[in-house]
């Protein structure tokens, strides 16, 4: 028996609106509410939804409280709100309902069943949005139990795990980076695609040296491991996709091969999701392991997109890590 | 208790509201004695004074009507259903409340009853309100919300991000301002201009202010706040003006609260207020002092079952949420 998967090429903006479109159409508890969502939403992502759906792309206000507050009641109330938050650094400004109320809501109440509510935003560095528009949320969200916080770098994996969120159940923060909206890959358009939350990709099998890199990161992370491979090093890159809940075995795994880490992260090093994946690692008693993370420096996004580059991870960053941890 | 709709209070509403009423007054009396006798009683905040103002409007909703209660007093959750044993187990965080420990008194959850829950920083329960009254408007249902609230939720900008979409989008949502002098240490006046909570809403929602210890007044202004957003009129603003007898909370001694205030202000008190007027509506004494043997009876059994019964522990309950 052979099963047909069909693909087609798409980019990440097209990946996550085809799948909004089916996920809609599916079921009709589904609903999309956001500031500007019945035009394209703030990155493109919602375009042409409005018309299929009139009752169910809501257009609210820019209330960001209001709007979280008012998607909790109602996922309370049965439905499955995706909302759209305009940019993710705006996430500090619902922090409360974020942190505070939705991932302790069902334990508080000891409320039975599921909480779907699936929180999108677009994030990271872009060229010059400044220090407000640009940061990455991921170490401010992987701190909070009970949150999901999924990291997609790839069109494939902004589907299978949008869809997967919206089937899912549990309150997830989709942190969508801007650069990979543009990026173009096959997606599978099975209208039951899903990639398992929680699972990483081992995008590259390698066994001198392991890299973890997600979002954005991980482009440059493979453009990276290209790069070494060519001259001989053999590089294990791993996609963790979703920061919380991480995939540990998978990481913990290879490093306990390889016994060189380094973690690329877009985020300041203080505090950052690579901080936790080296203390994991360190904890693991795998005995001596190098690590090295690259990272933003502590340091404030400038508005000048030339100044911002300096503080970024790069290719070349990236492989002068890995030649360290090998020394 | 099941409520009808009705043109005027009927007799049997109204004793049903004296009942919850009672049942409240008696609840905080007991609570009041306990911690007198020095004994804990974590997140307890006492509703005495305010008992007309948080039953008389519940009495205008339906079984699947949804309330946003608040963290002072009971009388909410009583008049929606749920019992006072559940409240006493959830202020004990024994086994037999309604959450085992994991939200005590101030997360009380009967979604069966319309109790959605509270949030734990004052605020969210805006956001919800209008969550709730979107989704009774996208079922077509014609379910109606009700959010209490005091002066430190009514203070946050999230109010007026929530009747901003309720005025827009005509969602089914009441909101109930206890104005009830003060805000922990701090006299209402002190927060707000007028000192009322609801000026900065005239013009924009209708707004009834009352008198938070009449229970007819109250009632009356609620009733048709409540028919009005079933109707599809949108959102209201009631606020009740009433007088906060008690503490603030459990730890608290109000030695900030004038105690002549406290005592001219208990000449208004809701309950010989409302017994009053029942008596002069033609109520039999007989009958009233059978309401408050009912409402002592269940507020005795309450305490008793909650003391018999054992602490909650990680073992009665699931692990919920996924860490």
């Amino acid at each position: 028996m052979t099963i047909d998967v069909a693909t087609a090429q798409m980019t990440g903006r097209q990946a996550l609106n085809h799948t909004l479109r089916l996920e809609m159409r599916r079921s009709d508890q589904v609903l999309v509410m956001g500031e500007t969502v019945r035009h394209v939403g703030a990155a493109g992502v919602t375009a042409d939804l409005f018309g299929e759906f009139p009752d169910r792309v809501i257009e609210t206000p820019v209330s960001e409280n209001a709007i979280i507050g008012s998607a909790l009641g109602l996922a309370l109330e049965g439905f499955v709100p995706v909302v759209e938050i305009y940019c993710a650094d705006f996430m500090l400004a619902i922090a409360n309902e974020l942190i505070n109320d939705i991932p302790k809501w069902r334990q508080q109440q000891r409320r039975s069943g599921p909480l779907p509510l699936v929180i999108r935003a677009c994030m990271g560095a872009t060229a010059g949005l400044g220090p407000e528009h640009s940061q990455s949320m991921e170490p401010y969200l992987h701190h909070a139990p009970g949150l999901t916080v999924i990291t997609p770098g790839t069109p494939s994996d902004m589907a299978g795990l949008l869809r997967a969120s919206i089937r899912g159940g549990e309150p997830v923060v989709l942190l969508e980076h801007r650069k990979v909206y543009d990026a173009t890959g096959p997606v599978d358009t099975d209208p039951d695609f899903m990639v398992p939350i929680g699972r990483a990709e081992t995008v590259l099998d390698g066994d001198r040296v392991t890299l973890v890199a997600w979002g954005w990161m991980r482009h440059l992370a493979e453009q990276a491991a290209e790069q070494l491979i060519g001259e001989g090093i053999s590089v294990e890159l791993i996609d963790p996709r979703t920061v919380r809940p991480m995939d540990w075995s998978t990481v913990l795994e290879s490093v306990a091969r390889t016994r060189r880490l380094v973690v690329v992260e877009e985020a300041p090093v203080t505090g950052s999701v690579a901080a936790e994946v080296v203390a994991r690692v360190a904890e693991a008693g795998l005995g001596e392991v190098t690590c090295r993370r690259v990272t933003m420096p502590d340091a404030i996004h400038p508005y000048s997109a030339t100044m911002e580059a300096e503080l970024l991870p790069t290719v070349a960053s990236i492989t002068t890590a890995v030649r360290a941890v090998l020394a | 208790v099941t409520w009808e709709t009705k043109l005027t209070l009927t007799p049997i509403a109204r004793r049903a509201i004296y009942g919850h009423m009672m049942t409240s007054r008696l609840f905080d009396e007991e609570c009041a004695a306990r911690l007198q006798r020095g004994e804990p009683l974590p997140h307890y905040h006492s509703g005495v004074g305010q008992e007309a103002l948080m039953v008389a409007p519940v009495a205008s909703l339906r079984p699947e009507d949804r309330i946003i209660y608040t963290h002072r007093g009971y009388g909410h959750l009583m008049a929606k259903g749920v019992s006072p044993r559940e409240i006493a187990h959830d202020l004990l965080m024994k086994v037999g409340g309604t959450n085992l420990g994991l939200g005590g008194v101030m997360h009380v959850h009967r979604p069966d009853l319309g109790v959605m829950g509270r949030e734990g920083v004052f605020g969210t329960r805006f956001g919800l309100a209008a969550g709730f009254g979107l989704a009774s408007k996208l079922r077509g249902e014609d379910t109606v919300t009700l959010c209490f609230y005091g002066e430190a939720a009514g203070a946050r900008g999230l109010l007026y991000e929530a009747l901003n979409m309720c005025k827009l989008w005509r969602l089914p949502v009441v909101f109930v301002a206890e104005n009830n002098g003060w805000s922990f240490t701090s006299r209402t006046e002190w927060l707000y201009p007028s000192p009322r909570m609801s000026d900065a809403w005239k013009g924009f929602v209708p707004v009834q202010v009352v008198d938070g210890n009449d229970v007819e007044e109250v009632w009356a202004a609620t009733d048709e706040a409540v028919e009005r957003a079933r109707s599809g009129g949108g959102p209201t603003v009631v606020e009740g003006m009433t007088y906060r007898l008690a503490p603030h909370i459990w730890f608290d001694d109000a030695g900030y609260q004038p105690a002549e205030e406290v005592e001219r202000r208990r000449k208004d008190d809701p309950l010989p207020r409302f017994r009053g007027r029942l008596l002069e509506l033609g109520e039999d004494t007989a009958d009233l002092e059978r309401v408050e043997a009912a409402a002592r009876h269940d507020v005795s059994e309450a305490w008793s079952s909650a003391d018999a019964a054992r602490l909650a522990t990680w073992d009665d309950t699931p692990w919920l949420v996924k860490a």
